[in-house]
């Protein structure tokens, strides 16, 4: 078991009110799995992916990664924990501009402390991956929105990460560069065993994954 | 890596980035130029003032009840070995007349030696037996010449020679006196003491040794002389300029302090700017002290190229300054020079670094999911 929620509360104070974004969430991934976690707006998925992946905390509950209680960690640790172990894919890319595709899936490796030489030629490998060594020296302004997609699949699999988090991967993408990203991202997980949790509101997306998840009002249904 | 991403930051937003560092160089051009403008001034001064550094004058203590030092003592001092100069000088007010005025000046009587050793003479000659010589701008005001006749105490004497106008001086006003031998003064005024004696030491070293020695040879039994060193006027002109120049400084410090919140508003600008970014970086493993290292390197970038191009001009600044108030820039390149540079190149980092350390605790400090929401 990769990840593990045991009865996880967020819970926002709006005035006088409550607001459960998550509701008492409990759920097991295993190592390997591909996860679709699937819910209309506002149902509290993206606050799902967000626990998941330390960068938020519960107000009540927990969350263990790799069976390390998350909420007994400091920021360095987490910090640590989301570099070394977890990949983040965000709906709007948000690679650095003033990178380089290149430079952008070496920041990770930079953080961590890796050699030039070292996070050069693995980012080198990593676009290669995602079809984009030949537009390595560019910046994200003059790349589309699926190259850039892929730069960062390619940044969030720098440090050789155990887990993927994808919050709407494919959101800002026309039909045939989601499939692209889609197949690639099939791919890390049949091929190279990488734990997917992937949010999606897109039933197409979903199927990409081997397992679904709803979730509604900040509470699991299936 | 840091650095870069750093430099390309600030290459983002390139007009702020040049506006900031518009505002280091003016501050660091201020503080360095005022330095450099303040050392040219004081050496300009004491340059009147170096000669008479080995100089000790000589007083009776007329706290002690003395009123001039007698020829006893005088004798002592002569023939102290380490001394280049003894010049005992006697003084008097007495009437001066000439055809068309008359008014009490101030009279010294000296030796013949003593005039040649410590004046210059612009026309005539120096003679003093049966004449006397006037200080340049009592000349002046007497219309006097050599050659002509004037009235002392009601002895009839004949201008021998003009000195030269002298600068400032703390031993004796020679511009505004006139000297006779010390017979004439002995046959107008009669017998007296001596008012003062002007000392030369050959070496600085020497001076704590002839303060030693008054001290044991005739301040033995109670203070009959005083004794007075230059080099204190010296040190406390100098004292006096190291005062005003830190005060200038600290004005001219001012415009730093503006170029420093110019830096600070444009970081904080920066970091609300790149909230989402930070958020981004934070997400795929920056940690705290990697944004703060980041948003400082910044900071220092503006720091180093407004230093160091400020230092580089402020030796124009100083040129000007020095040209303009004190018509030579000959003080210009000296070592005080280079030290005033840098101080404004420190003082401009320092300000650069402190002025960038709040924006980059607060970068450091936002949590990654706020700033991932931040539009």
């Amino acid at each position: 078991m990769i990840v593990k929620l045991e009865n996880v509360y967020k819970i926002y104070i709006s005035g006088s009110e409550k607001v459960y974004a998550l509701n008492g969430v409990s759920m097991e991934v295993e190592k390997g799995e591909s996860i679709a976690i699937m819910g209309p707006s506002g149902s509290g998925k993206s606050t799902l992916l967000n626990m998941i992946g330390c960068l938020d905390r519960p107000t009540e509950g927990k969350v263990l990664v790799k069976g390390v209680d998350t909420s007994e960690l400091n920021d360095g640790e987490l910090t640590k924990l989301r570099r070394d172990t977890i990949g983040f894919i965000f709906q709007h890319y948000n690679l650095i501009t003033t990178l380089s595709a290149l430079e952008n899936v070496e920041l990770p490796m930079i953080f961590k402390g890796v050699s030039r030489h070292e996070r050069e030629k693995r980012a080198m490998e990593l676009l290669k991956i995602v079809g984009l060594e030949q537009q390595m020296n560019r910046r994200p302004t003059e790349l589309s929105g699926g190259q850039q997609q892929r730069v960062a699949i390619a940044r969030a699999l720098a440090n050789n990460p155990e887990i993927l988090l994808c919050d709407e991967p494919t959101g800002n993408l026309d039909t045939k560069s989601g499939e692209v990203v889609m197949d690639i991202l099939t791919r890390l997980n049949r091929e190279q065993g990488v734990t997917i949790i992937l949010v999606t509101h897109d039933p197409a997306v979903a199927e990409y994954a081997q397992r679904m998840v709803r979730i509604r009002d900040g509470t699991i249904i299936d | 890596m840091y650095f870069e991403l750093a430099k390309r930051n600030l290459m983002r937003t390139k007009m702020r980035s040049v506006l900031a560092i518009i505002g280091i160089v003016i501050g660091v051009m201020a503080i360095s130029s005022i330095g450099i403008f303040g050392e040219g001034l004081k050496l300009s001064v004491l340059e009147n003032f170096q000669d008479v550094a080995n100089e000790i004058i000589v007083t009776p203590s007329f706290s002690a009840g003395y009123m001039s030092i007698d020829r006893a003592t005088v004798s002592k001092i002569e023939k102290l070995p380490y001394l280049s100069l003894v010049t005992p000088l006697k003084n008097k007010q007495a009437l001066v007349e000439t055809e068309s005025k008359r008014m009490y000046l101030l009279v010294y009587g000296i030796d013949q030696n003593a005039v040649d050793e410590l004046f210059e003479i612009e026309e005539g000659s120096a003679k003093l037996r049966g004449s006397c010589v006037v200080g340049n701008n009592l000349a002046e005001r007497l219309k006097l010449r050599a050659g002509s006749k004037i009235v002392v105490d009601g002895k009839e004497m004949r201008v021998s020679g003009i000195l030269k106008e002298e600068g400032a001086r703390f031993d004796i006003n020679p511009n505004k006196a006139i000297f006779i031998s010390e017979n004439d003064f002995k046959e107008i005024f009669g017998e007296s003491g001596y008012s003062m004696i002007i000392v030369k030491v050959a070496k600085l070293e020497d001076i704590e040794r002839f303060k030693d020695s008054v001290d044991k040879l005739i301040n033995l039994r109670g203070e009959k002389i005083k004794v007075f060193e230059m080099r204190t006027i010296i040190e406390r002109i100098t004292e006096a300029f190291a005062q005003i120049n830190l005060f200038l400084i600290a004005i001219a410090g001012i415009s730093l302090l503006v170029a420093g919140v110019s830096i600070l508003n444009i970081m904080l600008m920066s970091t609300l700017e790149r909230t989402k970014e930070i958020g981004v970086m934070r997400a795929v493993g920056a940690s705290r002290q990697t944004i703060l290292r980041i948003f400082l390197y910044e900071a220092l970038i503006l720091g180093i190229i407004g230093s160091i191009t400020g230092g580089f001009l402020s030796i124009f600044g100083g040129y000007l300054i020095e040209m303009a108030i004190l018509q030579s820039a000959k003080y210009l390149f000296t070592t005080a020079t280079i030290v005033s540079i840098l101080e404004g190149i420190f003082f401009g980092l320092i300000t650069a670094v402190l002025s960038g350390l709040y924006p980059a605790f607060k970068a450091s400090k936002l949590e990654p999911i706020e700033a991932l929401r931040y539009e």
